[in-house]
């Protein structure tokens, strides 16, 4: 039977291309949390890439004479049990984080995607047992791998970053490989089959582009989690170490202990991981439903 | 249905072996070991007496003789001797054990407290502002680290109240009242987090079936909405919200290690953390394949139900 | 309580006139009874067996199990060879000239399991802490063999006394075996099983360790001074979270604070929110010092040691770093915190003590003899503990050294490589803490200085101080030996072998129920609870 073009129309949730600015604006208009999230997820990526234009001072430098101090004209929010400015922190921290957050996820999710595509296309056996091999990393608590990983390697800022990726493994492989197992059996992918491309050819040219909606989503998910985790084994002193700021190693040790007297060390570095995470959560909802309707609450 | 159960046990135990593996060899990538940290303890180090010490661990041996070992022990029910405590690493986690338990399952309880209502009303009222707020107070408990909210909540209550929960451990049996209190908040806390994707499954599966047409044929018929949606909707809607509570479970470890270090309270959790620092690979290895099983375990029971629930599962095979 | 306290009255006044041991003088007279809860930062790295272990974690919660021969007054917050007092010995003398020890031990001593304790334990231990040849047992870590080197033989002719046989003189050797680290172990008992139980001669015994969670000790009611301990239980409590301990001490949830965990804002922040807590700052024992490699490049350069040292700015870091809880000093420990150290006025003479932009400009001039340039800064890694205090001076003093051309990246080494990493030279510059078990030169000289000393991390090695250090080892004229003692740590400092940045200062804090709890400048020796009670 004759392959119709309309049965290779591109399977629901991309768009007929329009102007980007276009997509844009009924993005805002359809999805306004995930607009707000997207928004403030750009600020973070803008403060991380000038920093050193949006500090007011030197995020190392000591202070004696200034420690514990309230927000002030000078110090915007506060300095820490160090005299250190905590604005100036939180700014560096924001590069800190989503460098970190982004490369891990990256990481991750592309490792787990390849794995998932491949597996998900030739299936069988090889199916199998690679499921059984990500069952196992799956089940492994996220914070403890990170955790021992974390030990394994030592703390520096290429180390946290695998650390992190790792858990992101097979939870991306498993999303992609349930794209793909749908994608696989349709119409146009048998046709081409039978036509003699080859599965390579069919794999990255035709299953791949499908499943960037999908892979868009995992990302945008996953970089929350990423970011909490950073923060998380910072905190534990597992994480990125001096001299980075890091939001969640400024929440460690000396922030609680002082914090009657100083509440802002221990409010602020914890905002800016919230909204960090709130941001990525939003907007990764919001692009799931727009890219994905099938995927809507699963 | 047999070969279904029989199947999935025979790969959660192969799933299992490969775990051991994998955080056999994970903890030994670790720099340093225990006699390290011993020495550091003594503040120097003597290559000797290191050696002396290795061996009396049983430390010295190649990996795949000490692998084979703790399988060995395991097998035979012997958890193997904590290196730090010089005890049966048994002894040292039994006490620990129903503390955590305790926190999981209470924080489970508010979870579905807080999630399964929340995404009811959130679904009804879709795209009201009710669902919003409700949305956003559900993703803004994913989002707040789970250190920092158990942070703020002791210091708030200082702050505020002057008064904090008991921060060293109280026996249920000593004081029950207490207990349970000292047990409310980080459960809360721990709860609220778990709930936002409970919330999500909820709304999102009865938004699904609210969709139905035995749903709409139900409305048409002109049966009121309230008994339309408890009856029918919920009843089919509640299925994927069990796997996610199954699923939940084991994201709740990684919230408990640090809750019960913000609250202090005695559990696998922390004591996780502690031995992972310590190297005291004996304990480390059984708490995580302790976790394990229990993640497996309830994927497993969640799977059974399944199989129970829905038909075509349980005669597809 | 109250209704238990007259029979004890009377049993008091007696014990306290026929005793001129431990008691001190009351203001109150105290009460028999109660529970204190005790602030632990992380649980006992070796259970009870102080001999293996070097942490205040191993020796504040073990040392009401145990009693050394003699000790530090507990009363007084200063230790010094004059405020000595018995312990399991009732009467010591040094005879031969300083070459033999010997102690008259009490009688009538129990241990735990109902054992009679007797010069046998006694020797015991010290064979078994010295390795000597006919050693009856051995321990599998042995932190201060070190001490005993000089010890020939130790001889129990009775029951009731011992004999330190000495090679040579040395005074200092009493100070050692008063020192916290210095406990009696029993003889009948295998040294291993300390690491899970404690059978001691202490006014506590061991109820329950409930591993990672706490720790319970009652009352001996066969101690051997009579009426005491006070106290009828001591429950040591884990927290690891600083935060979450300081609010249970401040909530009063714990009654004593953790010696050399309260620093001077976490004080101010109590006090202000309690004002009653009886807070006093007290001297620690413990140094921030910086480590050179002397072995490699670039600190193997006199000039560029010297450099370092006179970056850093003693008073600067104190305020920065500890807020003003700390003392500039040498080596040894300034008055009033320890007996040993230089005057203010000595001090100026040292590098890096006088006016900080005079001194970074002198380290600039050195660095420069050392053929640094201006503009093209020296590039070092400095290494440190991945824990926050030893991060927090690290910090400062990266940022102190960058002002005079030197650029150092910080590399944060976890504990378990730490002593490694130091003892093999694996490193240029590290930010270290020292603790001393005992404000003793002979324990902290040979201990950091000496040639060859495994924890000599700097490989620091002058024969003609080594020299000097023996002299003052033997030196029996306490004055003469002040002086001695104060040449060297000038040379040392000069050297730049391993500046001193300053010593800690520890702001201990209990509620005031808590009685006669003296913290002492050390925060290894008043441990043991003996005397303190209650008021509840």
């Amino acid at each position: 039977m004759a392959v119709r073009p309309a049965a290779i129309a591109v399977p629901a949730g991309a768009r007929p291309s329009t102007g980007a600015w276009t997509v844009l604006a009924r993005f805002v208009r359809k999805k306004p949390l995930g607009a707000a999230g997207g928004a403030l997820m750009l600020l973070m990526v803008i403060t991380a890439l000038f920093a050193e234009l949006l500090q007011t001072q030197d995020p190392i430098a000591t202070n004696a004479a200034y420690t514990l101090g309230r927000p002030n004209l000078e110090h915007l929010l506060g300095t820490d049990h160090l005299g250190r400015d905590i604005y100036s922190r939180i700014v560096h921290g924001a590069r800190v984080s989503l460098v970190v957050g982004v490369a891990s996820t990256l990481l991750g999710s592309v490792l787990g995607g390849i794995i998932g595509l491949l597996s998900g296309y030739v299936g069988g056996k090889t199916d199998l047992v690679t499921q059984r091999i990500l069952d196992i990393l799956q089940g492994l608590p996220l914070l403890v791998l990170a955790l021992v990983m974390s030990a394994a390697l030592g703390p520096s800022v290429q180390n946290v970053v695998i650390a992190i990726s790792i858990p992101i493994i097979p939870r991306a492989a498993r999303v992609i490989r349930s794209s793909v197992l749908s994608i696989r059996e349709m119409q146009y992918v048998e046709a081409a089959r039978s036509l003699g491309v080859q599965h390579l050819r069919i794999a990255f040219r035709h299953i791949l582009p499908n499943t960037i909606g999908p892979f868009i989503v995992l990302c945008t998910a996953q970089l929350g989690s990423a970011i909490l985790v950073e923060a998380t084994l910072s905190y534990l002193g597992l994480g990125v170490p001096e001299p980075y700021p890091s939001w969640g190693r400024m929440l460690s040790v000396s922030a609680a202990e002082y914090a009657q007297k100083a509440p802002h060390l221990v409010l602020f570095p914890g905002i800016a991981i919230s909204l960090a995470v709130f941001a990525s959560n939003l907007l990764g909802d919001a692009l799931r439903d727009t890219l994905d309707p099938r995927l809507r609450g699963s | 249905m047999k070969t279904y159960v029989l199947q999935r046990l025979v790969i959660a135990l192969l799933t299992l072996l490969g775990m051991s593996v994998v955080i056999f060899v994970l903890l030994r990538l670790a720099p340093g070991d225990i006699v390290d940290i011993l020495f550091a303890t003594a503040g120097y180090i003597s290559p000797s007496e290191k050696q002396a010490l290795m061996k009396e661990l049983g430390i010295d041996r190649p990996y795949v003789i000490q692998y084979l070992d703790w399988l060995r022990q395991v097998v035979t029910g012997d958890l193997g001797k904590s290196y730090r405590y010089d005890l049966p690493a048994w002894e040292v986690i039994r006490p620990l054990v129903p503390v955590t338990l305790e926190l999981a399952a209470l924080s489970m309880v508010f979870a579905v407290l807080i999630g399964v209502p929340a995404g009811v009303v959130s679904a009804v009222r879709q795209d009201t502002t009710l669902d919003y707020l409700l949305r956003v107070f559900s993703l803004a408990g994913l989002s707040m680290p789970a250190f920092w909210l158990g942070m703020v909540i002791i210091l708030g209550l200082v702050s505020w109240f002057a008064w904090i929960p008991p921060l060293t451990y109280v026996s249920p049996t000593k004081d029950l009242k207490l207990h349970l209190i000292q047990f409310l908040l980080p459960a809360l806390a721990v709860g609220y987090r778990s709930s936002a994707l409970i919330m999500r499954i909820t709304r999102s599966s009865l938004l699904e079936v609210m969709r139905e047409d035995y749903i709409r044929t139900a409305w048409a018929k002109g049966q009121t909405g309230r008994i339309v949606i408890w009856r029918h909707a919920l009843k089919n809607a509640l299925l994927p919200v069990v796997t996610v509570i199954g699923i939940e479970f084991a994201f709740l470890i990684g919230g408990l290690v640090v809750t019960e270090t913000v609250f202090n309270l005695p559990g696998v959790a922390r004591f996780l953390v502690q031995a992972i620092l310590w190297r005291d690979y004996p304990v480390v290895q059984n708490l995580v394949m302790f976790t394990a099983i229990v993640v497996i375990l309830s994927n497993l029971i969640v799977d059974m139900l399944y199989g129970v629930l829905d038909p075509r599962v349980r005669y597809g095979g | 309580m109250r209704s238990r306290a007259l029979p004890f009255l009377g049993v008091f006044a007696v014990v306290l006139s026929t005793f001129a041991l431990a008691a001190p003088a009351q203001s109150q007279t105290p009460k028999s009874g109660g529970t204190l809860n005790i602030m632990l930062r992380e649980d006992l790295s070796q259970g009870f067996a102080i001999h293996e272990s070097s942490t205040i974690s191993t020796v504040f919660p073990a040392a009401p199990c145990l009693n050394n021969l003699v000790q530090f007054d507990p009363a007084k917050a200063i230790e010094s060879t004059d405020t000595i007092v018995g312990d399991l010995a009732e009467k010591w003398s040094w005879q031969d000239n300083y070459r033999n020890l010997v102690f008259f031990l009490r009688k009538n001593v129990k241990w735990h399991d109902g054992h009679p304790f007797s010069s046998k334990d006694v020797k015991f231990t010290f064979d078994m802490l010295r390795e000597g040849p006919e050693a009856p047992a051995k321990l599998r870590i042995n932190p201060r063999k070190d001490w005993y080197a000089n010890v020939e033989a130790v001889e129990a002719p009775d029951p009731y006394t011992v004999v330190f046989r000495l090679k040579r003189p040395q005074p200092s050797l009493l100070s050692m075996i008063a020192s916290g680290y210095t406990p009696i172990y029993a003889a009948h008992v295998p040294p291993a099983s300390y690491r899970t139980s404690c059978v001691g001669t202490g006014p506590f015994k061991v109820k329950e360790w409930r591993k990672g969670e706490y720790l319970d000790y009652v009352k001996n009611p066969d101690y051997f001074i009579k009426g005491r301990p006070y106290l009828d239980a001591l429950h040591y409590v884990v927290i690891v979270e600083r935060g979450t301990r300081t609010a249970a001490l401040q909530a009063g949830q714990l009654d004593v604070a953790f010696p050399g965990e309260t620093t001077k804002a976490a004080a101010e922040q109590l006090k202000k929110a309690v004002p009653q807590l009886v807070i006093t700052p007290v001297g620690t024992a413990v140094t921030d010092n910086i480590i050179m490699n002397s072995k490699k490049p670039p600190f193997d350069n006199l000039k560029v040691r010297l450099a370092v040292s006179y970056a850093i700015d003693r008073k600067g870091l104190i305020q920065a770093v500890h807020q003003g809880a700390g003392v500039p000093g040498a080596a040894m420990a300034p008055r009033p915190y320890g007996v040993w150290g230089m005057t203010e006025k000595d001090l100026l003479t040292l590098p890096g003590y006088g006016k900080p932009a005079d001194m970074k400009d002198k380290a600039k001039k050195l660095l420069a003899e050392a053929g640094v340039k201006p503009g093209q800064p020296l590039r070092v890694e400095m290494v440190t503990r991945a824990i926050a205090v030893y991060v927090d001076m690290a910090s400062f003093v990266i940022n102190e050294l960058k002002q005079v051309g030197i650029e150092a990246t910080l590399k944060q080494i976890e504990t378990a490589q730490w002593h490694a990493m130091a003892t093999r030279g694996d490193y240029q510059i590290g930010a270290n803490l020292t603790g001393l078990g005992v404000d003793d030169p002979d324990a902290n000289l040979y201990e950091n200085f000496a040639c060859g000393s495994p924890r000599n991390y700097s490989f620091y090695c002058d024969e003609q101080v080594m020299k000097m250090i023996d002299q003052q080892s033997q030196e029996l004229d306490p004055r003469k030996r002040l002086a001695q003692v104060i040449a060297i740590q000038k040379k040392i400092e000069e050297a730049a072998a391993r500046p001193v940045l300053d010593h800690r200062i520890d702001y201990f804090t209990v509620w005031p129920h808590v009685k006669n709890l003296t913290p002492h400048h050390n925060i290894y020796n008043f441990a043991r609870m003996q005397d303190v009670w209650s008021d509840k």
